[in-house]
């Protein structure tokens, strides 16, 4: 003990300084504060109504500051020595609540549950399951890692040529993926950030998902929703990549899966049929 | 009219009777203020503890760290890190704000100002104390299990919450707990409503009721019936992991038979959304209150305001389902749950404007109750309109589970129900303990508290919409949160500031009770009108001699037809003679 | 200190509030449990399902037609005062009848490859009956603090707790019969 808890507490504060200057060399306040790049074409959707949710809660939060903080200032009791006596149930008065409570309603509320429903109807809900030019992805979760299992040549999920990555999944480019998930122990969720969606994976149902990328690159994948003690580290790959890069990557692993999966070990045999419940 | 008279007892004079087992509700509220606040600084350095390690994974936590984890160096161990979160969402909701604002101004406040002299049941009152303190002490024995506490958060998902997930008694002891608290809670409800209907002066009709009573009525009804639903769910669970049963088991590990996990989550939900209004409905009456008596001028639209808050409590009962969004419920259901849930804010809207109104054209005296209840409203607005993203199907879609919920959550139930809390603690201090507490430390605390709250739940707002979900022990293994380092740091010093803040509090508090020199409070220090400031403070024994007459309502400030020095009355000119 | 009688009314009311209000939130525990019920139904294909199959009728059968009785029992304890003491032997003999009948239910069930951790179907049996048997020796409590005031204060028995021992031990029997209707007939 021959350092002071004030010098030990400095070291620390200076400790976490550097990890950010580390990691994160110059950027503005609003890079950084941003969410992350959206590399699909339903993000914008959330983008636009959290935008439009955004501005109208700023006008009325405005109309909230100035009741607030006007009335505040102009009625202190120094400069308004006399309180007005009203109960404020005239009719006047009571038009100009509704008003405000009617308002609040059709402005935000309104608008935002049509254009969310619009958009869960559209594209959200509207998965691709059976279309024919659609990847297909089944996913299982477990403590702590998720399991990625491409269909392979056949088609058929649960075959010998079925790929099976660990905390990895691979996707081509503009193309939709269709994406089957369940638990196999606990509730987790997918949570793919730079898509903008997450979907709940919960042992015994059949979780539906699907997105498409515009992008390629390495992105991340989270568990979103508490699994225990190492939650925080199941952490996962989205690596998109160029139809010819897709086309070769899935050829090869084919190939290794053929050669190398083990058809009587029923642990590696979790798939199920495409599209049950 | 259901009056009810009750009889005087003597006073209690053993130390047992007068301080322990009393059935005096003014005792019992007393006990239960004592009980919030210990609890709430237990959740309080646990929100220190986890903020910390939010901004410096790694790092011991300084000054206690050592003494607290001397196994790992004085840093948080993931596995405490996930206890540590459960317990404070747990204690928080539980054990801190529902003894505060239920507990401690339910039975402090319900019989004052509605003229009766006690609760209706005192035994039961004095059962529901006993209750609640039995529940604290099993949930605080489970912290030194050699398992630990509960580590699944504080909504118990299974099946994270059955012996899976969570082999050690911990959980179990959790469930256990937290019926006892349910018990209590149920007790106390059964006893507010029975108060409020039968025991009621004479003139006091609903609408002649302070908004603080309305409140709290309204809480209490959405106690008596919710509550017993966690209940059962929590009875199920425990079956599912002391007797083997499977309602919740699914999955590889229910290898007999199979149960749902969702169904929890409805029977959680169908609790737990109504919960977030059984913990704000008092803060929202004591603020309608306050706004009132400090503006001097009546509160504006008292009956909108009354009927919005019923209308909230009846709506809150049928919108659970937007907790469950990403369970993909049938499109059907999660539309209509979305469409209800928008519909609260007109309700919400309408009592907004009214406590604009209320301060229009008023004689506002900034008091330090006064300063906390203004603050309400700026941190409600916050959070009711932060409401509005969540509520919505598709935005949920990515902010689920990510920290802008837990900046909403915080900014609705923590920041607002903390902020009326203080206020009716500054309020009604002078009568429960008979003197005023210091005016200027009160505001310097309010200052103190209000700007580092505001950066901590904006920041958490911020870092949410940037990505950053929950419950990560280190967030910072994200390389899309890594920018976030900074941002979250600030929100950690925001949080040591205002825990510091509250020690403000704490000084003004045990000095104004145990201090020597402090001058007894007057009758009516606030110079407001309502029953319980006719009583000498502190508020004597069996409160009303003789039961009041109520003439009108509660903010009746410069009615010019009033007679009298004071520009406020709520009737005292005719008492019954009994 | 009032003794006269329109207190004694207000004071009826007061302990009918109370009770009322407890009784609905008794109800919304077991409302759970039945909304549980109801989901998991519609949710499965087969109605029974295999795992209970082969469920004892006779003894719910029985243990319903007690719950019956004693009530009556119950009712003519409210009204007949001189053969009280009787009914009151009568309706705790049957409820005492009552748990053996559901101790005997548990056995025959565990007999018939019923347990409890074989699926929810079964989870829901047991549970629902032993969460039902704890509030019967609940009321069972009650029934004895009533019969101390029969059996050692006859004038302390007053309108008030005969009816809500009362309220509680007919809602009781409503929510076996809810429970026998969805577990064993339906």
């Amino acid at each position: 003990m021959n350092i002071s808890f004030s010098e030990r507490l400095i070291g620390m504060i200076a400790q976490g300084s550097n990890l950010v200057t580390k990691v994160t060399e110059q950027m503005s306040f609003w890079e950084r504060i941003s969410p992350p790049e959206d590399i699909s074409t339903s993000g914008h959707l959330i983008h636009w109504l959290f935008a439009y949710t955004t501005y109208v809660n700023l006008f009325w939060f405005a109309i909230l500051c100035v009741g607030l903080f006007g009335f505040s200032f102009l009625y202190a009791s120094k400069r308004h020595k006399k309180a007005f006596y009203t109960h404020g149930n005239e009719k006047k008065h009571l038009m100009i609540t509704a008003f405000i409570g009617l308002g609040v309603f059709l402005s935000v509320d309104m608008v935002i549950t049509k254009i969310s429903s619009r958009d869960m109807k559209e594209v959200f809900w509207n998965f691709p399951e059976n279309d024919a030019d659609v990847i297909k992805v089944q996913v299982l979760a477990q403590q702590w890692a998720w399991n990625f299992r491409h269909a392979g040549k056949d088609g058929e999920f649960n075959t010998g040529d079925d790929v099976v990555e660990l905390n990895h999944l691979v996707v081509p480019v503009g193309k939709k993926v269709m994406i089957q998930m369940t638990s196999k122990d606990v509730i987790h969720s997918l949570y793919i950030p730079n898509i903008y969606i997450k979907a709940d994976a919960i042992p015994g149902r059949y979780a539906k998902l699907w997105f498409d990328t515009t992008k390629t690159g390495k992105f991340e994948i989270a568990c979103a929703e508490m699994c225990g003690n190492h939650h925080y580290l199941m952490k996962a790959q989205l690596t998109v990549l160029s139809q010819e890069n897709y086309d070769r990557w899935i050829n090869e692993s084919q190939a290794n899966a053929i050669a190398t999966n083990d058809t009587e070990n029923m642990d590696l045999r979790w798939g199920w049929k495409w599209g049950s419940r | 009219m259901a009056f009810v008279e009750q009889h005087i007892h003597d006073a209690p004079t053993s130390f047992w009777s007068k301080y322990l087992f009393s059935f005096d509700h003014k005792v019992i509220g007393k006990q239960f203020l004592w009980f919030g606040i210990f609890w709430l600084l237990m959740g309080g350095l646990m929100a220190l503890l986890i903020r910390w390690t939010l901004a410096y994974p790694g790092v011991p936590f300084p000054i206690i760290g050592h003494l607290l984890f001397p196994h790992s160096d004085g840093v948080v161990p993931p596995d405490t890190y996930a206890m540590l979160f459960t317990m404070h969402g747990t204690i928080m909701i539980f054990f801190a704000i529902t003894p505060i604002l239920i507990g401690a101004f339910g039975n402090f406040c319900i019989p004052l100002l509605i003229g009766a002299r006690d609760m209706i049941f005192p035994t039961l009152n004095m059962l529901s104390f006993w209750f609640s303190m039995a529940s604290g002490v099993v949930l605080l024995a489970s912290l030194a299990l050699p398992l630990g506490a509960a580590a699944g958060g504080w909504t118990s998902y299974p099946t994270l919450s059955t012996n899976l997930g969570q082999p050690g008694a911990g959980q179990t002891m959790w469930l256990i707990s937290l019926f006892l608290f349910g018990v209590s809670s149920t007790m106390g409800a059964v006893n507010y409503i029975t108060t409020v209907i039968t025991l009621r002066a004479p003139g006091m009709d609903y609408f002649k009721m302070p908004l603080t009573v309305w409140g709290l009525f309204l809480t209490s009804i959405l106690n008596a019936i919710f509550v017993p639903v966690l209940g059962a769910g929590l009875l199920l669970l425990t079956f599912d992991r002391v007797f083997g049963t499977t309602f919740f088991l699914a999955g590889a590990a229910a290898t007999s038979g199979k149960g749902d996990p969702v169904l929890f989550q409805h029977v959680f939900w169908i609790f737990g959304h109504p919960e977030v209004y059984i913990l704000i409905l008092p803060a929202w009456g004591i603020t309608s209150d306050l706004l009132s008596f400090f503006s001097r001028k009546p509160a504006f639209g008292y009956k909108m305001t009354a009927l919005s808050l019923t209308t909230i409590t009846v709506l809150s009962t049928v919108v659970y389902g937007h907790h469950m969004y990403t369970t993909q419920m049938s499109p059907l259901l999660t539309q209509s749950f979305m469409t209800l849930t928008m519909l609260i804010s007109i309700p919400s809207a309408i009592f907004f404007a009214n406590w604009l109104g209320t301060l229009w054209k008023g004689s506002i005296r900034f008091t330090s109750p006064m300063l906390f209840s203004l603050g309400v409203v700026f941190v409600f607005g916050l959070g009711g309109l932060t409401g509005l993203y969540l509520a919505s199907t598709s935005i949920d879609l990515y902010l689920h589970d990510t920290y802008f919920v837990v900046g909403h959550f915080h900014y609705t139930m923590a920041a607002s129900v903390l902020l009326g809390g203080f206020a009716g603690i500054y309020f009604w201090m002078p009568k429960m303990f008979g003197r005023m507490m210091d005016e200027r430390l009160a505001k310097i605390h309010f200052w103190c508290t209000m700007i580092p709250l505001n950066g901590i739940f904006t920041g958490m707002m911020v870092v949410g919409y940037a990505g950053m979900h929950r419950r990560l022990y280190n967030p910072f293994i994200y390389e899309f949160l890594q920018r976030l380092i900074p941002i979250n740091i600030f929100i950690t010093m925001s949080a040591i500031a205002m825990g510091l803040a509250q020690f403000i509090f704490l000084y003004n508090f045990f000095k104004t009770i145990f201090g020597k020199n402090i001058p007894a409070a007057s009758s009516n220090p606030w110079e407001v009108g309502t029953l319980e400031w006719e009583l000498p403070s502190p508020a004597p024994h069996y409160n009303f001699k003789e039961i009041p007459v109520v003439k009108s309502g509660p903010h009746e400030f410069g009615n010019p037809n009033l007679k009298g020095d004071r520009d406020f009355q709520y009737q005292t000119e005719e008492l019954v003679k009994v | 200190m009032m003794t006269n009688n329109p207190g004694k009314e207000l004071q009826n009311l007061k302990n009918q509030v109370g009770m009322t209000v407890a009784l609905i939130s008794f109800g919304m525990m077991f409302a759970t449990l039945f909304l549980g019920y109801f989901l998991v139904r519609s949710n499965s294909s087969t109605w029974p399902p295999v795992e209970i199959a082969n469920l004892p009728t006779l003894l719910p059968f029985l243990s319903t037609l007690v719950m019956a009785l004693s009530s009556f029992t119950y009712f003519k304890l409210e009204k007949e005062v001189t053969y009280r003491k009787h009914f009151w032997f009568a309706t705790m003999a049957l409820g005492l009848a009552f748990l053996v009948l559901q101790w005997e239910l548990w056995g025959a069930l565990n007999a018939s490859g019923i347990l409890a951790s074989n699926g929810h179907v079964p989870s829901m049996i047991y549970a629902f009956t032993w969460l039902h048997s704890a509030h019967i020796v609940m009321g069972l409590m009650t029934l004895m603090w009533l019969g101390h005031f029969i059996f050692r204060k006859p004038e302390a028995v007053t309108e008030l707790k005969l009816m809500n021992v009362g309220k509680f031990w007919h809602f009781l029997g409503v929510v076996w019969l809810l429970m026998y209707l969805m577990l064993f007939v339906l």
